[in-house]
C-alpha cells in the first residue's frame, strides 16, 4: 500500500519502500536481485492465492472462455474471457485477459455492437480496482465488521418490520445497466407498501429523456448514431471524451473522419466554452458561453423555421448559426445536434432541431435508445425532499456516491433515514454515512449482465473467484427478498424468461446462452415503434431567463480519466495526462487567455473562486487557449476523500457542491461568480509545457477540398540523406505501425492500455512535476494559431522503432539493439543506464527508471503482467511494440502449424484504440493492412529527414473545409 | 653517513640551446636567486621531509572536508538512484558529464606542458611541469569518476570494457562514442601517470639518498629504478622521456576529440557538429592553462616557490590562455555563422535559444569569462600581476565549466519535439558531487606537495644561470 506514499512524498516514499521491503520480503540487499525473484515469488504467490481463495467458496461456477474452450487450464498460457465493461455507465463489451487465475488486462471486444473492440482509458484501468488495497473486506454494521448472517438478519428484521407498518424503501442508485439486477430489485421492493427505485448520474443527462418525454410522449435517451451524420453539431457535449458512450462515439466518429472512405468525410463543428476533447478535434470550432446555449439553440431553430430568435446573442453567433442551419439544412437527415447542456430549454430545443432536421430514425434512434444514463434528476429531487421531512425508512445505495457528488442539501436529509445500507466496495464518503455496509464484488467476481442499448445486450462472467468475503449485490437483493438462489442460476432464469423470448434465431435457450457468454453480446432483432415527435405535447418555451448573473460563468467539466470520481483513487487513471492541458493528478480552474491577463492570474497561480451561494474553493489556474473569455472551467471528480488506500493524499477539489439541482437538472446554477487571487501558487504536474510546434513540420494538415482535388499531392517530399551504416537484414517479418491522424481524437485509451500491459510505473505528482513519467506512449498535443482559437492536433508518439535508430549506435553496452523483424530492442539486463540513448534519441521516447519505482502492496502486485518484466532501477525502458504479444502470436501460429495471420499480432494500444487509428502489421506481406496503409499518400514521418527511418508514420490530418488558412510550418493548401 | 647527493650535482644537458643565444635571456631570468644546485636540492626536498605547516592543514582539512561531502553525495546516488539528481526524460545528462568534460580539459594542459612543450624546446617549462603532470593525473580521476557515477547501475561499469566472458557474443559496441571513451581516458590516464612518474625517476633517486629512514630509504630505491646517475643511465632517460613525449603529444589531441564526439556524432542539434574536435581541444588547452595558474600561483606564495615559478612563466601562460581564448571565441562565433548559414530550423533555433532562452544568463556568463574577461590579459601589466592573473585565471575557469554546462544542457532540454522540451535544475547531490571533485583534487594535489618534488629539480638544474661559478 506504501506506492501511495510516493504519490504523496519521494523522499519519503523511498525510505518507506526501503524499511517495507526488508520487512516484508526476503530480497538481497542488491537491487539487481529483486526483480526477477520478485517477480516469481509473487506470480506464484498469486497462482497460490488463487488457490487457496477458491477453496473456500461454496459453490462451483464454471466460466466458459472465450472461443477456444480449454480444458483446464495451462499454467502460464493467457485465456480470455468475454465481458462488459463496468467503469462507467457506457457497458462497452471487454475482453479480459486471465493469467493463472488472476485478471490482468482489459481490452475492447471486436463482437460488441457499441465498441466494437475500443477501449477507454477509464476502461482499461479496472484491473487495478479489483485489486485495489481500500476495498472493504467483509460486511459492517455500524462501523464494525460482522458476519453477512447477522448483517441480513439485522436487516431482514427491520425490512420485516417496515413491511409491517408500511415504511417507505427507497433503493438509490447510479445507472444500472444490468436488467436482470433492475428487475431483482423492483422485485425486493414490490414486497414493500411504498418502494421505489430512484436513479441518477452524476454526470446527468436527465434532461435528455424529460425533454423527448415532453415531445415524444416518452422518456428516452435517444441512441446518437454518430456514424450515419454527414453533418455533426456538438454544443457542450464532449462526446469523445466523457458523454453518455465516448468510446461507442469514437469508434462511430473516427469511422467517418478519413478523406478516402467509401461514405463522404463527415464535417463536425463544435461550439463550446471550455476546450473539450472533442472540440479539439472539430473541424471548426466557435466559443459559446453557458449562457448562451439557448439563445444559440434558438436562433438555430428560427433560422429553420420554428419558433423566433430570442435575440440575445451577440452578432457574430447569430450569424454563424444561422449559417449552421443552412449547413445542417443541406444535410438533412444525416445531419446530428448533439447538445451536453443538462437543461431542459436546451434539450427540448434539441430535440426540436432534430426533429426539423428529420434525423430522427436516422442519426437519432429513438426506437432502440441508450440506456447508459438513466438518471432521473425529478426523481431525486423528491427523494431528498422526502428523506428531509424524515419520510423514508431506509436508503439502499447502490453504484453511487451521493454524498459525495449532490449538492450539500442531500447529506442533511441522508442523515434522516434510520437504516442506510450501502453496497459500495469502499467505504466511500457515502459508506462513511451508512449503518450497514454491504460491500459488492468487484465486477470481475461476480455474474450479471448488461442492456447499454435496448436489445444491445451482454453478459459479465466472473474471472476470479472473489477475493474477499465480499456479496454480489444481486445476491444481497435476492437474500434481502428471501430467495436462496444462486446468483448464476438467477440470473440464467431471468435471460430465460426475459432475453431468450425477444429473440427468434436460436431455438435452444443453452445454445443461445452459451454463444452469448462466449461472444460477450447479443443484439436482438426486432425493432421497437419509434415515439413520434407530436407538437402539442412540445410546449411554447418560456422565454429564457438563464442569463449570467456576473463577469464570469462557471462550467462544470469532466475529465477524460476521471469521469465522475469513481475511480479517483485510481492511480493509472490520476496520472493519465488530461489529453488538452496534459496535466496529471489534480483539478483547477481552466481560464482563457485574454481573462487571465485581465484577472492578473499566471498559470499556477492559486485562485479562489465562488459562486453566489456555494462554497469558496481555492484551486491552481491553468490557462486554456481558445476557452471562451467569459468562462471559468473546472473539473468535477477531484477531491475524493473517503475509500481512499492508506497514505493516500487528496487529489485536487471537489467542485461537486457547485452543483445544484435548482433547475430540477443537475447542473451549476448560474450564479454570480467571485474570483480572487488567493495568493501563493501551486506546482501543476504536466508533462508537457510548450505548447507550439514553433513552426516545426512535426505533423502535416491539408484541407479536405485540396487533398480531394489531387490526393497524391499529400505525399511529403522528404529525401533522406546517405548513412554510415549498412541498412539492417530484415527476416520473415518486420513490424511497422501507421497511425492515422484523422481517426485519433487523442481520447488517451492507449496510453493507459500500455501501462498496464507493459507493467509501467506509476511515479506520482511531483516525479510527473519533475517530468519524469514514465507512460511509454504518450500523445503530444500542439496548438497552431490564435491563442484565442487554437488548432489542436494529437500526436500519439512512442518510440519510432528506427532502422537506423541513433539510440543503437550511442550504447557503449549494446543494451539497445535492433531485431531481425525491424524492432529496436531494450535488453534490460545489459542496460548500465548511461542514458547516452535518451539523450540521442530525437522522439524523447526512451524512459529511465529513476528510482526502484515499488509496484504497490502485494495485493496490486497481483495486477502486473506476468509476461512483460518488472525493470529495475538504473535502467532504461521503452515501447516494444509490446514484443511479448508478437511472440504469443507467433508462437501460437506455429504451435497450430501455420503461417502468422494478418492482425492476429496486436500491440496494447492499437488492440484498444476507440477509434481504429492505428493499422499494425508486417510490411514483409505485400497484403497485410499495413502495407496498404504504407502507401496511403498521406502517410508521413516525423523527423524523416533526419535519415532514421522510424517503423511509424502517420497519414496526414485532413480538416473537412476548403482551405486551411496559411500559417506558418505545416503542410498543404 | 651524509648524503653524496652526487645525482644532483651533476648537470643535466637536457636541453643544449642556450637561452641567450635564442634570445629569451634579456626578458626574465628563469629561475631567480642565482640559485646553486645545492640551494635547489635543498629548497626542492626538503619541504618534503619536514612536518607540514599549519597552514598546509587548514588548506587539507577543507578540501578533505569538500571530498567527503561528495563521497555522501556519491553514496545517496549509488544507493537511492539517479533520482536524487535535478535530471530528467528530457535532459538525460547536466552536471554528470559537465563535471567530466570540464576535468578532462583541465587535465590537458598537464600534458601540453609536459609533452609539447619539451618537444618545442621551451625550457620555461622546467619549473611548473611536474606540478602540472600531477594535476592532470589528478584531474583525470576526477574526471573518471563521473562516467561511472552517472550510470543507473554503476556497478555493472565493467560491462563497458570488453573483456572476454562467458556471454557468447555479448561484446562491446564500437560505434559508441562512449565506449570510445573508456579508451581514450584509460589510455590518456596511464601514458600521463607513466610520463609523470618516470619524469621523476631522477628526483626520486636524490630523495632516496637524502632520505633518514630506513624505510623512506627503501621506499624511494625502489620507486627511483636504481637510478646511478650515470651518463649511461641519464642518456636512457632522455630517450624514453622523448619518446614518452612523442606518445603522449597526440593524446593531448585525441582525448579531447574522443570526448567532443560524444556529442558531434549525436543527431542532437547543437551537438551534432564537425567543428567540435578542434573547438574542444582548444577549449582544453584554455581550460588547463588557467587551471596550472590557478594553482601555481596559490603553490608559489603557500611554498614558498616564487623564485622558481617566476613572473615569467607566469605570463607565459596568460599568453597561452589569451591565444587559445580567442579560439574558443572564435569556435562560438562559428557555431552561430554555421547554424545560421545551414539553413536548418533545429539548429538555428538551438543557437537562438542558447543565447536567448531560459538558460541564457549561462550562456553569457561562458563568454562573459571565455572571451571578454581574457582580453585583459593584452595589458602587459595584468599579465604580470600574479593576484590579476589569479582572478582572471578563476574566471575562465568558471566560464569554461560554463561552457560545457550550455553544450549539453541548452542542447538537451529543447530538441526537436516542443512536447518533451524541460527544464533543468540541479538539486543538492549534483552540486555536492561537483564540490566533491574539487575536494578530490585538492586532496590529492595537497598530499603530493608534501610526498613528493613539486618542481622538477633536475631540470630545473639545467636551465639555471651558471656565469658565477
Amino acid at each position: 500500500m506504501h506506492v501511495w506514499k510516493s504519490l504523496g512524498e519521494r523522499r519519503g516514499l523511498i525510505k518507506k519502500t526501503k524499511a517495507e521491503f526488508s520487512d516484508e520480503l526476503p530480497v538481497g540487499e542488491s537491487v539487481r536481485q529483486i526483480s526477477r525473484r520478485d517477480f516469481f515469488r509473487f506470480s506464484s504467490l498469486g497462482f497460490i492465492a488463487g488457490l487457496a481463495v477458491s477453496c473456500k467458496s461454496k459453490t462451483v461456477e464454471k466460466a466458459l472462455p472465450y472461443l477456444n474452450a480449454q480444458e483446464g487450464l495451462t499454467p502460464g498460457v493467457a485465456q480470455w474471457y468475454a465481458t462488459t465493461c463496468q467503469g462507467c455507465s457506457a457497458g462497452c463489451g471487454a475482453l479480459a485477459r486471465s493469467r493463472d487465475g488472476r485478471p490482468v488486462k482489459l481490452e475492447g471486444n471486436p463482437d460488441h455492437p457499441l465498441n466494437r473492440g475500443g477501449l477507454c482509458a477509464i476502461g482499461q484501468a479496472q484491473t487495478r480496482g479489483l485489486y485495489d488495497p481500500a476495498r472493504l473486506k467483509q460486511s459492517r454494521m455500524r462501523g464494525e465488521d460482522c458476519t453477512w448472517k447477522a448483517l441480513d438478519a439485522d436487516l431482514v428484521a427491520r425490512f420485516a418490520e417496515i413491511k409491517g407498518r408500511g415504511g417507505k424503501v427507497r433503493v438509490l442508485g447510479g445507472t444500472l445497466l444490468s436488467p436482470t439486477l433492475k428487475a431483482t430489485i423492483q422485485d425486493f421492493l414490490g414486497g414493500f407498501k411504498d418502494g421505489k427505485l430512484v436513479t441518477y448520474d452524476a454526470l446527468s443527462c436527465a434532461a435528455i429523456p424529460a425533454a423527448y418525454e415532453l415531445t415524444h410522449g416518452r422518456k428516452v435517451l435517444p441512441h446518437y448514431r454518430i456514424e450515419e451524420a454527414d453533418f455533426i453539431l456538438g454544443i457542450e457535449a464532449d462526446f469523445l471524451g466523457t458523454w453518455i458512450d465516448p468510446a461507442g462515439f469514437t469508434r462511430a466518429y473516427a469511422s467517418r473522419r478519413g478523406p478516402d472512405n467509401p461514405r463522404p468525410m463527415s464535417k463536425h463543428v463544435q461550439a463550446e466554452a471550455g476546450m473539450s476533447l472533442t472540440g479539439s478535434n472539430a473541424d471548426e470550432r466557435l466559443r459559446l458561453a453557458p449562457s448562451e446555449i439557448v439563445p444559440f439553440l434558438e436562433a438555430l431553430a428560427s433560422a429553420l423555421g420554428s419558433g423566433n430568435s430570442a435575440g440575445d446573442l451577440r452578432k457574430e453567433l447569430s450569424t454563424r448559426a444561422k449559417q449552421l442551419a443552412h449547413e445542417l439544412g443541406e444535410h438533412r437527415g444525416a445531419s446530428l445536434l448533439l447538445c451536453g447542456a443538462n437543461d431542459l430549454h436546451a434539450q427540448l430545443l434539441t430535440a426540436r432541431i432534430n426533429h426539423l432536421l428529420g434525423n430522427e430514425g436516422r442519426t437519432v434512434d429513438l426506437a432502440r435508445p441508450s440506456l447508459q444514463k438513466q438518471g432521473d434528476d425529478r426523481a431525486l429531487a423528491d427523494l431528498i425532499e422526502e428523506m428531509g421531512e424524515t419520510r423514508v425508512d431506509v436508503v439502499i445505495v447502490v453504484g453511487a456516491n451521493p454524498v459525495y457528488d449532490l449538492p450539500a442539501a442531500f447529506t442533511a436529509a441522508f442523515a434522516k433515514v434510520s437504516v442506510r445500507v450501502s453496497l459500495a466496495l469502499t467505504e466511500d464518503e457515502t459508506a462513511k454515512l451508512c449503518t450497514h455496509l454491504a460491500p459488492d464484488h468487484h465486477w470481475l467476481e461476480a455474474w450479471s449482465d448488461a442492456e447499454p442499448a435496448l436489445g444491445t445486450l451482454s453478459l459479465i462472467q466472473p474471472l476470479t473467484n472473489p477475493l474477499l468475503h465480499t456479496r454480489q449485490v444481486l445476491e444481497s437483493f435476492l437474500t434481502w427478498s428471501g430467495q436462496a438462489q444462486a446468483v448464476l442460476d438467477h440470473l440464467r432464469a431471468h435471460w430465460r424468461k426475459d432475453v431468450f423470448p425477444r429473440q427468434k434465431a436460436v431455438a435452444d435457450f443453452e445454445v443461445f446462452w452459451n454463444g452469448v457468454l462466449q461472444k460477450g453480446a447479443v443484439q436482438l432483432e426486432g425493432s421497437p415503434a419509434s415515439p413520434i415527435y407530436r407538437e402539442p405535447l412540445a410546449p411554447s418555451l418560456r422565454a429564457w431567463n438563464g442569463v449570467r448573473a456576473g463577469n464570469y460563468e462557471l462550467l462544470l467539466v469532466a475529465k477524460v480519466g476521471m469521469g465522475d470520481g469513481r475511480h479517483a483513487f485510481n492511480p493509472w487513471l490520476q496520472e493519465l495526462p488530461d489529453p488538452i492541458t496534459k496535466i496529471t493528478w489534480d483539478n483547477y480552474i481552466s481560464v482563457s487567455p485574454a481573462a487571465a491577463k485581465g484577472l492578473g492570474l499566471e498559470q499556477g497561480d492559486l485562485a479562489a473562486l465562488r459562486p453566489q451561494g456555494h462554497p469558496e474553493l481555492t484551486l491552481p489556474v491553468v490557462v486554456q487557449p481558445g476557452q471562451d473569455d467569459r468562462t471559468l472551467a473546472v473539473a468535477l471528480g477531484y477531491g475524493r476523500r473517503e475509500g481512499a488506500p492508506k497514505g493516500w493524499k487528496i487529489v485536487g477539489t471537489n467542485v461537486y457542491p457547485w452543483r445544484s439541482l435548482a433547475s430540477g437538472f443537475l447542473a451549476a446554477t448560474p450564479a454570480a461568480l467571485q474570483i480572487r487571487k488567493a495568493g501563493g501558487r501551486a506546482e501543476l504536474a504536466a508533462t508537457q509545457d510548450h505548447h507550439s510546434l514553433e513552426g516545426r513540420e512535426l505533423v502535416r494538415e491539408m484541407a479536405l477540398a485540396t487533398y480531394l482535388r489531387d490526393p497524391a499531392s499529400a505525399r511529403p517530399h522528404e529525401q533522406p540523406g546517405p548513412s554510415a551504416y549498412a541498412a539492417h537484414p530484415h527476416g520473415k517479418h518486420r513490424w511497422a505501425m501507421v497511425i492515422d491522424m484523422n481517426k485519433c481524437t487523442g481520447c488517451s485509451g492507449c496510453v493507459i492500455g500500455c501501462q498496464v500491459e507493459n507493467n509501467i510505473p506509476v511515479v506520482g505528482r511531483e516525479e510527473v512535476a519533475k517530468k519524469r513519467e514514465m507512460h511509454w506512449l504518450r500523445i503530444d498535443r500542439y496548438y497552431e494559431g490564435s491563442e484565442a482559437d487554437p488548432k489542436v492536433f494529437h500526436q500519439p508518439m512512442m518510440c519510432q522503432q528506427c532502422d537506423n535508430a541513433p539510440c543503437e549506435n550511442v550504447c557503449p553496452v549494446l543494451a539497445t539493439v535492433h531485431s531481425e523483424e525491424g524492432l529496436n530492442q531494450q535488453v534490460y539486463n545489459r542496460c548500465v543506464g548511461t542514458r547516452y540513448c535518451a539523450n540521442n534519441c530525437p522522439y524523447k521516447v526512451r524512459r529511465f527508471n529513476w528510482w526502484e519505482y515499488p509496484h504497490a502492496s502485494e495485493v496490486e502486485r497481483l495486477a502486473l503482467n506476468p509476461d512483460v518484466t518488472v525493470r529495475s532501477r538504473g535502467v532504461m525502458e521503452k515501447c516494444s511494440f509490446c514484443v511479448q504479444r508478437l511472440m504469443t502470436a507467433k508462437i501460437q501460429a506455429k504451435n497450430e502449424g501455420r503461417e502468422l495471420k494478418d492482425g492476429e499480432a496486436l500491440p496494447a494500444c492499437m488492440q484498444s484504440c476507440p477509434a481504429q487509428a492505428m493499422v499494425f502489421g508486417d510490411v514483409q506481406d505485400p497484403d497485410s493492412q499495413i502495407s496498404h496503409a504504407m502507401r496511403d499518400p498521406k502517410r508521413f514521418l516525423v523527423l524523416g529527414e533526419l535519415g532514421i527511418g522510424p517503423a511509424v508514420s502517420y497519414l496526414t490530418k485532413i480538416r473537412n473545409a476548403e482551405s486551411i488558412e496559411a500559417q506558418g510550418g505545416h503542410h498543404g493548401a | 653517513m651524509a648524503p653524496e647527493n652526487h645525482t644532483a650535482t651533476l648537470p643535466t644537458p637536457l636541453l643544449v640551446e642556450d637561452e641567450q643565444e635564442r634570445g629569451y635571456g634579456h626578458v626574465l631570468p628563469l629561475i631567480d636567486g642565482n640559485k646553486t644546485y645545492s640551494q635547489v636540492t635543498e629548497e626542492v626536498f626538503s619541504t618534503t621531509e619536514r612536518m607540514p605547516p599549519l597552514k598546509w592543514w587548514l588548506a587539507l582539512s577543507v578540501s578533505l572536508s569538500l571530498f567527503l561531502l561528495g563521497a555522501w553525495a556519491v553514496t545517496q546516488t549509488v544507493t537511492r538512484g539517479i533520482g536524487t539528481w535535478g535530471l530528467n526524460r528530457t535532459v538525460g545528462w547536466a552536471f554528470d558529464i559537465t563535471n567530466f568534460v570540464f576535468w578532462v580539459g583541465i587535465g590537458h594542459a598537464g600534458t601540453l606542458i609536459s609533452a609539447i612543450l619539451f618537444l618545442f624546446r621551451q625550457r620555461w617549462r622546467t619549473s611548473i611541469n611536474r606540478a602540472a603532470e600531477a594535476m592532470t593525473i589528478f584531474a583525470v580521476m576526477c574526471a573518471g569518476t563521473f562516467p561511472i557515477i552517472h550510470m543507473g547501475r554503476p556497478w555493472l561499469a565493467f560491462w563497458a570494457t570488453p573483456y572476454p566472458n562467458t556471454r557468447g557474443p555479448l561484446w562491446v559496441n564500437f560505434k559508441s562514442p562512449l565506449l570510445w571513451d573508456v579508451f581514450a581516458i584509460s589510455t590518456y590516464f596511464i601514458i600521463s601517470l607513466t610520463f609523470w612518474y618516470l619524469g621523476m625517476v631522477p628526483d626520486l633517486a636524490t630523495m632516496r639518498d637524502r632520505a633518514k629512514t630506513k624505510i623512506r630509504k627503501a621506499i624511494f630505491s625502489i620507486f627511483s629504478l636504481g637510478w646511478n646517475g650515470s651518463n649511461r643511465t641519464w642518456s636512457r632517460y632522455e630517450t624514453v622521456y622523448m619518446l614518452l613525449a612523442g606518445l603522449s603529444t597526440p593524446l593531448v589531441i585525441s582525448v579531447h576529440t574522443i570526448v567532443s564526439m560524444d556529442f558531434a556524432t549525436s543527431v542532437i542539434p547543437g551537438w551534432h557538429a564537425t567543428i567540435f574536435p578542434p573547438y574542444f581541444v582548444a577549449g582544453a588547452v584554455f581550460s588547463g592553462f588557467a587551471m596550472v595558474l590557478t594553482l601555481m600561483i596559490i603553490a608559489r606564495n603557500v611554498m614558498d616557490l616564487e623564485e622558481y615559478i617566476t613572473v615569467r612563466h607566469l605570463e607565459a601562460m596568460t599568453k597561452v590562455i589569451i591565444a587559445t581564448g580567442m579560439i574558443v571565441g572564435m569556435a562560438y562565433g562559428t557555431e552561430f555563422f554555421m547554424a545560421w548559414y545551414s539553413g536548418n530550423d533545429f539548429e538555428r533555433y538551438v543557437f537562438l535559444n542558447r543565447a536567448l532562452g531560459p538558460f541564457k544568463w549561462a550562456y553569457w556568463s561562458m563568454v562573459t569569462c571565455n572571451v571578454v574577461i581574457p582580453q585583459l590579459f593584452w595589458i602587459r601589466k595584468v599579465r604580470t600581476t600574479p593576484w590579476m592573473i589569479f582572478i582572471l585565471s578563476i574566471f575562465v575557469n568558471i566560464g569554461m565549466w560554463f561552457e560545457r554546462f550550455v553544450i549539453i544542457v541548452t542542447s538537451l532540454h529543447r530538441d526537436y519535439l516542443p512536447s518533451s522540451w524541460a527544464m533543468y535544475t540541479p538539486t543538492f547531490v549534483e552540486v555536492a558531487i561537483f564540490l566533491g571533485s574539487f575536494g578530490l583534487f585538492f586532496t590529492c594535489f595537497l598530499i603530493f606537495t608534501r610526498l613528493l618534488p613539486v618542481i622538477a629539480a633536475s631540470e630545473v638544474k639545467g636551465v639555471l644561470k651558471h656565469e658565477e661559478h
